[in-house]
């Protein structure tokens, strides 16, 4: 009998080919969601999607785009906001 | 609006949000650009642009274009590379060293290497006399 954990689809699966050329099933956890645009809600792209211990191991490039507001803002809204900012300046 | 020496601010890019002066047209979408940002070409559309010009030829070097935005009052960070700050160093753990118990009869290394010298000297002096 399976064990519940196996049963359920909290976990999902993932195929790994053995040295032995044999297709086993592995589980594991799932990835976290999507990182969104905290002005809009887009999706914000360039943003790393995988557990902790993965992009703990990661350089910072890897993980969000290297602009400012990266990982926070997507490109048009930090355009938006750079523009924001002039103006904000200027008076 | 889009000349030579007019003040512009990146908006896209790892420079994003930077002041540059535009140095050269190349053609109707790009243009080279040097300030604040790295002297590089730029699509127009990744630059939004202000409303002062400072004068400047084309093709101008890295230090004119800093001259003039610092008149326009905009300063740039200068390239050289920052020197190596000393960060507070641990002090070593010093290990002990063991005290070896000298034998008698015996002479360290080092009082032989002295002695030795010591003889050679008199030797050379003795020569030296000689032949005089």
């Amino acid at each position: 009998m399976p064990r519940g954990m196996q049963k359920s689809r909290t976990l999902r699966r993932v195929f790994r080919k053995t040295p032995g050329s044999r297709n086993v099933l592995h589980y594991k956890k799932r990835k976290p969601s999507k990182a969104h645009c905290s002005s809009c809600g887009a999706e914000l792209k360039g943003v790393s999607r995988e557990r902790p211990y993965r992009t703990n191991n990661m350089s910072k490039t890897e993980k969000r785009p290297e602009r400012p507001y990266g990982g926070v803002l997507c490109s048009r809204c930090t355009r938006k906001t750079i523009k924001e900012n002039i103006k904000k300046e200027k008076t | 609006m889009i000349e030579i020496g007019r003040l512009c601010v990146k908006l896209a890019g790892r420079d994003a949000g930077k002041r540059c002066l535009i140095i050269d047209i190349l053609d109707d979408n790009h243009v080279m650009i040097d300030g604040q940002t790295r002297r590089r070409k730029c699509n127009i559309d990744h630059l939004e642009i202000l409303d002062k010009t400072a004068k400047i030829k084309k093709d101008a070097s890295n230090t004119d274009v800093v001259a003039a935005l610092k008149k326009i009052g905009i300063e740039v960070q200068s390239k050289e590379k920052k020197e190596k700050k000393e960060g507070k160093k641990r002090p070593r753990k010093a290990k002990k060293k063991k005290e070896k118990p000298e034998k008698k009869g015996k002479t360290s290394r080092k009082e032989e290497k002295a002695k030795k010298k010591e003889q050679k000297q008199a030797k050379k002096q003795k020569t030296e006399k000689k032949s005089s």
